[in-house]
């Protein structure tokens, strides 16, 4: 029994270390991928598309409608987002909110909202479609919020278009529906989509800070107002 | 015999903790500070910064606690990753060093339960946090616990060429 110690203690660390991340799986980075590979236009996109995209340092397929900011800003940052993931609710609520107040509508960053609906989320392709159509009538901020704040009660009913209904005029409304059942802005959804798969993103949220010159880090997950302050104000002062 | 044997069964254990357990430390400190993954390279304090980021990610502590626990991790990782290879006072870092990696499985295995998509945020460098993240800093954790438990052990009795060295004298 002693002796037999040392072997299936031997036994159990050889069995653990089979489970390390090969160094190819963990390196993954998103970083240096990005830095060459999510200015490349997406295949997919701009010819399809029916609504004009536009590009902006380098940045293809921006939909203008779901942008925050001034297109010169020294910084572009793209936010790749689920309607129905909570740690996008939160990012949205908590920090984006005081990043575009503080940031974008002083001319320093220029947010572009891409949607990155998961497959598992049974209801955040038709949020993103709703919330799109809402942007080209001029109601992105106000639906984004609905949405956010309202999450946990439209995911267990899929009453999207009833949370969009509290904040939009009936005419509004009847707008959005028909953007929507026209299908005429689901590729600039599935474009954003593609860009993220693109840059590696498999996670929500995940934000992509571009510099002017070329850096790119991307930074998953929730991140704090003041965490996000500190890293702006840095690459700001470059 | 086994038990008198110069490198007996717990001096491996603890030979191989020390070793192991300060690659990892003194590499994950050096990986947050410095950022070898990133093109180009970017100054400490910005690496810092997003580590603080990566902390945030965890959903555990404000932006005020990340910061500071970014700007003071990857320092402690190095220094009691150097005390432990030094072998100093080994109980005591071995002890520290075991808390620490309590600390950061609890974590993972929090984040993971929970089901947060994040990065690890172990080396700084994007690293999805997986199952393999659970199991390796449980394999960690468990070289931590036996090498302070032998160090502790160890400390009890002479090492047999000291004892053999003071017979003789």
């Amino acid at each position: 029994m002693k002796r037999s110690l040392p072997l299936s203690l031997t036994l159990a660390m050889v069995g653990f270390a089979a489970t390390l991340p090969k160094p190819a799986q963990a390196q993954q980075t998103p970083v240096a991928a990005k830095t060459t590979s999510a200015r490349k236009p997406v295949a997919a996109t701009p010819a399809a598309a029916p609504v004009a995209t536009i590009t902006v340092n380098g940045i293809t397929d921006i939909d203008p409608t779901k942008t925050i900011g001034q297109k010169n800003a020294p910084l572009v940052m793209e936010v790749f987002t689920d309607f129905q993931c909570p740690a996008c609710k939160q990012l949205y609520t908590t920090t984006l909110q005081k990043v575009a107040e503080n940031y974008a509508n002083t001319g320093k960053l220029y947010i572009i909202h891409r949607d990155f609906p998961l497959q598992q989320h049974a209801y955040s392709r038709i949020a993103a479609n709703y919330a799109r159509a809402a942007a080209h009538i001029g109601k992105d901020e106000a639906v984004e919020l609905v949405l956010f704040q309202n999450q946990e009660k439209w995911e267990a009913n899929g009453d999207v278009k009833g949370t969009l209904a509290t904040v939009l005029s009936p005419a509004e409304m009847k707008k959005v529906e028909a953007l929507v059942e026209s299908q005429t802005l689901d590729t600039l959804v599935e474009t954003d989509r593609q860009h993220g798969l693109t840059a590696a993103v498999n996670q929500t949220p995940t934000s992509v800070i571009h510099t002017k010159t070329g850096q790119v880090f991307p930074v998953v997950g929730f991140v704090s107002y003041e965490n996000f302050k500190a890293f702006l104000d840095q690459l700001l002062a470059q | 015999m086994l038990q008198s044997a110069p490198f007996n069964f717990r001096r491996i254990i603890i030979w191989l903790g020390r070793i192991v357990l300060a690659g990892f430390f003194i590499y994950a400190g050096y990986a947050k500070l410095f950022r070898p993954d990133l093109t180009p390279r970017v100054p400490p304090k910005m690496a810092l910064t997003l580590f603080a980021m990566q902390i945030d990610s965890y959903q555990m502590v404000s932006g005020n606690v990340s910061k500071w626990v970014a700007h003071t991790l990857p320092f402690a990782e190095i220094a009691i990753g150097l005390l432990l290879l030094v072998g100093w006072q080994l109980r005591i870092w071995a002890t520290i060093i075991t808390a620490i990696v309590a600390g950061f499985f609890f974590v993972v295995v929090r984040a993971y339960a929970m089901g947060l998509q994040i990065n690890c945020g172990c080396f700084a460098k994007p690293e999805p946090l997986t199952l393999g993240t659970v199991f390796r800093d449980g394999a960690l954790l468990l070289l931590a616990v036996l090498m302070t438990v032998f160090a502790y052990q160890e400390a009890r009795r002479p090492h047999p060429w000291i004892a053999a060295a003071s017979e003789r004298s």
